[in-house]
């Protein structure tokens, strides 16, 4: 799989692109960008839940990856991978300033408690049927049970330390970390069969 | 910490739900298990990947590309790729 998303045949690979991208060719960024914006915006929207944000979040984030690519190593891991790290890491520290804001403002308390929303949202029985790797990877994440994807979501979405989720759910700290260790390894095993099969 | 420990820990680690305390040791077996373990975390940063991959594409705005494609050139006719961090 040398990229995750579907391709035009003869298209170059995501390392390619990222090889293209470290040395300065501008064009490879703009295929990069047409390749994977949408990923990375729905990743953005799915921490910030913030239109505008997430779009100028999505700049700077492919400004960032076009200044870092001298640090991405294709025998590290591969470029998607790379830059959704990069991405949530931005996107999550974009949510603590907001938090933080809204602390200060006094907001926070008088903030209806927010509900972890369903892992995937608009997923369509016609999805379902296109069987792509999005639609396959949602599928083993919806395979987990709602408590394992409540504290999966809570960390990777929102960037909740154990005990920070645990504070917010009132679960034990003890069954935070089991439910976390499950699920993840739940769909670290999906991904990997994934892998395989493809 | 036995190697399924630290797997489980890893898993833990690469999205950054690891405790502080927990580092402590989640390192000791990570220099205890060498490149076993060094492969093992690269192999879940394919978690992010999943994640993202799980998400419906959103439409990014083309407005956002042109701006981003306007400043690379810009800077890119100072220099001749990326600059440094």
């Amino acid at each position: 799989m040398t990229s995750a998303v579907d391709r035009e045949p003869g298209a170059p690979s995501d390392v390619d692109l990222m090889l293209g991208i470290q040395s300065g060719d501008a064009d490879a960024l703009s295929q990069l960008y047409d390749r994977y914006s949408g990923i990375m915006k729905a990743l953005i929207l799915r921490i910030i839940h913030n239109e505008t944000e997430a779009d100028d979040l999505l700049q700077e984030v492919f400004m960032e990856i076009w200044n870092q690519a001298k640090n991405f190593s294709a025998e590290k891991g591969k470029a998607l991978g790379w830059m959704v790290t990069l991405t949530r890491r931005r996107a999550i520290d974009a949510l603590r300033k907001k938090q933080a804001y809204a602390r200060a403002e006094e907001r926070l308390q008088a903030e209806p408690e927010r509900q972890p929303l369903a892992w995937v949202q608009n997923t369509t029985e016609k999805d379902i049927e296109a069987g792509d790797t999005r639609v396959l990877m949602a599928k083993v994440i919806n395979s987990l049970p709602e408590a394992q994807q409540q504290v999966i979501e809570l960390a990777f979405f929102q960037g909740m330390s154990q005990r920070e989720i645990a504070f917010h759910t009132n679960i034990p700290l003890g069954t935070v970390k089991t439910r976390l260790e499950l699920g993840l390894k739940k769909i670290y095993d999906g991904l990997k069969e994934l892998r395989d099969e493809l | 910490m036995s190697f399924e420990e630290f797997q489980n820990c890893a898993r833990l680690y690469v999205i950054g739900a690891l405790e502080p305390e927990e580092l402590q040791d989640f390192e000791a077996a990570r220099k205890l298990y060498g490149s076993a373990a060094e492969d093992f975390i690269n192999q879940c940063y394919g978690l992010h990947e999943a994640f993202a991959l799980s998400l419906k594409p959103a439409k990014a705005s083309n407005a956002i590309k042109d701006k981003l494609m306007s400043m690379v050139r810009e800077r890119g006719q100072g220099q001749s790729g990326p600059r440094s961090a």
